[in-house]
């Protein structure tokens, strides 16, 4: 029992030691918020963020982004600090930011943290509705001394939404199955940003309350949630054409929904109604266009 | 036929002598290692020391914040993994056993997904409590397989490796049904868990982690010579004397111990404590003895290579290091295996 009963001391002695070399590491006092003036360099952790600081206007001061942040397209000339999944911390300290911009999610909330550790000021938002991207956009504005202009873009789009809404509002609801994923078959359900999009271009969802965001369905529920419009955003936009005919081709083995009956199936660019963005607008006006061609004939 | 290792004698001076030349290469390799990112830093400005108010100096938290503690950090898992998995195959006496074998993987996966999905928010010391989930769904899971095949016979390896499989299966299954209906935007995050998450630690974690796997090793030393008689046969070890309940137990513990440390800091990285374990096996000859010091110290200088190469190889972005361990860690293996296996007499 003696040789535990060293072992014991030892390890007692190894914590004691390294209390007492390292201690418990304070956090740097990076709760004080930067005052508007001092942001000079700002990284961008997604898409959507980067768009949300060209839109105010801060595109001089962006010193670093993600892999995937490519609107405006002087975005992908900015330094790159990894991918809005796998962050790069040396790029991203390397640029020597003053603020670094995240989402909520758990990988890009560890980045946050791991840079307030090193000291770093950061700023993570949850951007999953339209009101919290408004909410984000006037945020970022006092952060980095454009309040004003923050207030005048969700101005803008609130105003443009608007007039679209009344424009659309008062016919009908349309029906739209907004598909993910074809195979397996994935699509938009109500807990999600497009399911408000589609609700402002003047549609409902055709797919109830499900227990998942993006819910895989089977073709009994294809059949039964009896979609008026099949919209289908493509992640490669150059190939449009390509996969309009594919799709055609795949919903023909549902021959009896009013969506494929009357050939309303549509494939768009996903890049503006796949981020929440300062073109929110844009992408609800793509979807609107789809739901009542005719509305948008002239 | 038998290695020339295995004909002499393992003497103090020898081995003493291949430890402390191993310990050299890995202290080399991660000197090598922290010189290697994606950003270029310059050692002169490291040397300036933290950045004050109004110089900032990056090359410094670069170099002192970021790389080095993620390198110390992929030494203590690559060593907690490689002598854990050696003591999991000497004791099942199974070539197929690692660390993960008894089901500590999807133990610890289900730690860490729970602990994604039920969005706690609590830090403790600043850090998610993701870590320590994932050690408390290790142990759990370790203890339960050991208590069901404790059911079985008093110990019996096949009760045990059946009830690790079924276990590591059942617990799979739990992990996929909660991936499965968690909100997207949450299962990205225990993807990358899954794949192994190689961060830098502050140095208090990385001390203590150091502490327990070198404990462990000791232990693992101290009763190697029973080792190497039980993993020849259970029978053979408890005729000549060896108390083979107590060592079973003892290296049970501590194996599991050390690999729910490692896991609970890196997540899951695999192929580590499957391959090294072998390749030193097949060079240096089945002694024990030498197989815990020197599978640790190799574990580590493989580990720390392998996340160099991750964090480097499609820069700006970073891999996982799971990813690296097995596409590099197997064509290596595998010319080992071709190279020595006509020269060992235990592969049969």
């Amino acid at each position: 029992m003696n040789k535990w009963l060293l072992l014991f001391l030892i390890i007692l002695f190894w914590s004691a030691a390294g209390l007492a070399i390292f201690g418990f590491q304070q956090d740097q006092n990076y709760s004080a918020t930067p005052l508007p003036n001092q942001v000079d360099r700002i990284i961008s952790m997604a898409p959507n963020l980067t768009e949300i600081l060209f839109a105010l206007g801060l595109g001089d001061k962006i010193v670093g982004v993600t892999l995937d942040s490519d609107y405006p397209p002087e975005a992908t000339k900015k330094p790159k600090a990894g991918t809005f999944w796998q962050p790069n911390i040396e790029a991203a300290i390397a640029a020597k930011p003053d603020l670094v911009i995240t989402l909520g999610f758990t990988q890009q909330r560890n980045l946050a943290e791991r840079l307030k550790r090193i000291g770093y000021k950061s700023l993570t938002l949850n951007i999953e509705k339209v009101s919290e991207l408004f909410e984000a956009i006037r945020i970022i504005g006092t952060y980095t001394g454009k309040q004003s202009e923050a207030n005048k873009l969700v101005g803008d789009i609130s105003e443009k939404l608007d007039k679209l809404s009344a424009l659309v509002g008062t016919k009908a609801k349309i029906r739209v199955l907004w598909v993910v994923q074809r195979e397996p078959l994935r699509v938009a359900g109500r807990d999600t940003f497009i399911n408000e999009l589609i609700e402002l271009a003047g549609g409902e969802n055709a797919i109830g309350p499900t227990l998942h965001q993006y819910p895989p369905i089977g073709a009994e529920q294809v059949i039964a949630c009896n979609p008026d419009v099949i919209i289908e955003p493509a992640m490669n936009p150059k190939n449009l054409a390509g996969q309009q005919s594919s799709a055609l081709e795949y919903w023909l083995r549902f021959k009896n929904i009013p969506a494929v009956t009357n050939k309303r199936i549509y494939v768009i660019d996903g890049d503006t109604v796949s981020r929440l963005g300062p073109r929110l607008y844009e992408g609800t006006e793509t979807i609107a266009r789809c739901l009542r061609p005719e509305l948008f004939a002239n | 036929m038998q290695t020339k290792a295995m004909k002499e004698l393992l003497t103090p001076r020898k081995l003493i002598i291949k430890i402390v030349s191993a310990a050299i290469v890995l202290v080399l390799v991660m000197l090598v290692c922290s010189l290697i990112g994606t950003e270029s830093i310059s050692m002169k400005e490291v040397f300036r020391g933290a950045s004050k108010q109004a110089v900032v100096n990056p090359d410094y938290e670069i170099f002192v914040k970021v790389r080095v503690p993620r390198i110390i950090l992929a030494a203590i898992v690559g060593a907690a993994l490689a002598s854990s998995g050696l003591v999991f195959q000497a004791l099942l006496r199974n070539p197929l056993a690692d660390p993960y074998i008894l089901g500590i993987s999807s133990g610890a996966g289900l730690g860490a997904v729970i602990a994604v999905i039920s969005g706690i928010n609590w830090t403790l010391w600043g850090r998610s409590p993701i870590a320590l989930f994932a050690f408390a769904g290790a142990l759990g899971t370790v203890w339960l397989v050991w208590f069901i095949s404790r059911l079985t016979g008093k110990f019996h390896v096949t009760g045990l490796l059946l009830a690790g499989v079924v276990v590591n299966a059942f617990f799979s299954a739990v992990i996929m049904f909660l991936t499965s209906v968690a909100k997207s935007r949450e299962i990205h995050a225990t993807i990358f868990w899954l794949m192994g998450n190689m961060i830098e630690e502050d140095f208090f974690v990385l001390w203590m982690g150091a502490g327990c796997i070198l404990a462990g090793i000791l232990i693992l030393f101290n009763i190697s010579p029973q080792l190497n008689v039980i993993s020849f046969s259970a029978e053979d070890a408890k005729s000549i004397g060896v108390n083979t309940a107590r060592i079973h137990t003892i290296a049970f513990a501590v194996a599991a111990f050390m690999t729910a440390v490692a896991v609970s800091l890196s997540g899951l990285i695999g192929f580590v404590g499957l391959v090294v374990p072998h390749a030193v096996r097949l060079v240096f000859g089945p002694d024990h003895r030498q197989l815990f010091p020197l599978s640790s110290i190799i574990g580590a200088i493989f580990l720390v290579a392998a996340d160099t190469l991750a964090r480097v190889i499609i820069a700006p972005a970073q891999l996982p290091v799971g990813v690296v361990t097995a596409m590099v860690g197997g064509p290596f293996f595998l010319v080992l295996l071709v190279k020595f296996s006509k020269k060992v007499g235990w592969l049969g």
